[in-house]
């Protein structure tokens, strides 16, 4: 019953080979809501809704057990750097 | 001087009073809540004029409470109540901007129907005892400043009954209403009452960009009858809501929250 946090972790890991990866169960424990934040060089030049599409077939087994599964972001090592940096930017000024 | 009996003696008889505050109306000073609220409320007279040019973008507060619009002329077009006075005003900028030049706030604190309603009377009369006269938007039979009465469309169906033997095939159906349509929401329960916290976001979103939409309630299993397998492999998405604009779909929750955050829902939507 339920996916855990680390089957999610690991079909990302193994699939989207990410350089940052964040996994959420917000089910409360019973493994049937995520929030999954990604970083993936394989994200390069695809459109959100690709990126998307990719996380979805990456979770293809665990889906059908996910009730809800929010990627709340699905972002480039460069994207994700830049951000990194304007968050820094806002904090030390 | 004062004793502690005459305290307990005043002490009861205000506790009388309000047992019977409706056979003794006149006596005021056990009266309500809602005029203490009012008194916090700033007068017209007393609260600073924000111009609404667009360089004072994001200056007027997103809080409950009453706003006057003024024109060029620094006259009083309108005074208005709202939850959300910043997209309040928007609105009527976007709908008459030649007459919302600048814009009065007055944040009601603990905002509920009574204290709003008693906060939007008192600059109304304070308005009427200035100028003699009501806001020109407020007159009876002015539509200028009221929202259009939601007309919520109804669901479209794409079946006519779970009975019905189809002659087209469903995803035929599907790929037809999502390119006739310039932007359709496939989502969990109508547009009018949402039955999934996803699908509810969503059409929210879509209403607050004022966009013309078509919806199709997923779970409606009696005119919409296998519906969700079809699109999923339609779409090749595997959750609900989906939103589909120009026959592309643009995603769910998560892309429609995103976008909308990033401000790129609303050129897509154009």
């Amino acid at each position: 019953m339920g996916v855990t946090k680390e089957e999610v972790e690991s079909s990302l890991t193994s699939k989207l080979s990410p350089v940052h990866l964040e996994v959420v169960d917000t089910s409360g424990g019973c493994g049937a809501s995520f929030v999954v934040e990604i970083v993936s060089g394989q994200f390069e030049g695809k459109r959100i809704l690709e990126r998307h599409r990719m996380v979805n077939a990456a979770l293809e087994k665990e889906m059908q057990e996910i009730h809800a599964l929010s990627i709340k972001k699905a972002l480039t090592p460069e994207q994700w750097k830049q951000q990194q940096d304007s968050e820094n930017s806002e904090a030390t000024t | 001087m004062r004793t502690l009996e005459k305290e307990l003696l005043e002490a009861k008889t205000v506790t009388l009073m309000r047992c019977n505050i409706s056979s003794i109306t006149p006596i005021t000073n056990v009266k309500p809540r809602s005029l203490s609220i009012v008194s916090a409320l700033k007068k017209i007279s007393e609260a600073d004029s924000i111009s609404l040019s667009p360089e004072n973008d994001g200056s007027v507060t997103s809080d409950c409470g009453v706003y006057a619009v003024y024109d060029s002329n620094g006259q009083v077009q309108f005074i208005g109540l709202s939850r959300n006075i910043a997209a309040s005003v928007d609105l009527h900028r976007k709908k008459v901007p030649e007459l919302c030049s600048s814009v009065k706030v007055g944040v009601v604190d603990e905002p509920s129907k009574e204290s709003l309603t008693q906060a939007w009377k008192s600059w109304m009369e304070e308005h009427i005892a200035a100028t003699g006269k009501v806001p020109p938007g407020n007159e009876t039979g002015n539509t200028t400043w009221f929202r259009p009465p939601p007309q919520k469309k109804p669901d479209l169906r794409l079946t006519p009954g779970r009975h019905v033997q189809l002659i087209v095939p469903l995803e035929q159906l599907i790929d037809r209403l999502v390119k006739e349509n310039k932007v359709v929401a496939f989502i969990k329960g109508s547009r009018s009452a949402p039955a999934c916290g996803f699908s509810q976001r969503v059409v929210g979103i879509l209403e607050s960009q004022g966009v013309d939409y078509e919806s199709v309630d997923v779970l409606d299993e009696e005119y919409n009858s296998g519906l969700r397998e079809k699109l999923k492999s339609y779409s090749n998405w595997p959750t609900f809501p989906q939103v589909f604009v120009n026959g592309e779909l643009v995603g769910g929750c998560d892309i429609l929250t995103s976008m909308y955050e990033q401000g790129e829902l609303a050129n897509l939507l154009k």
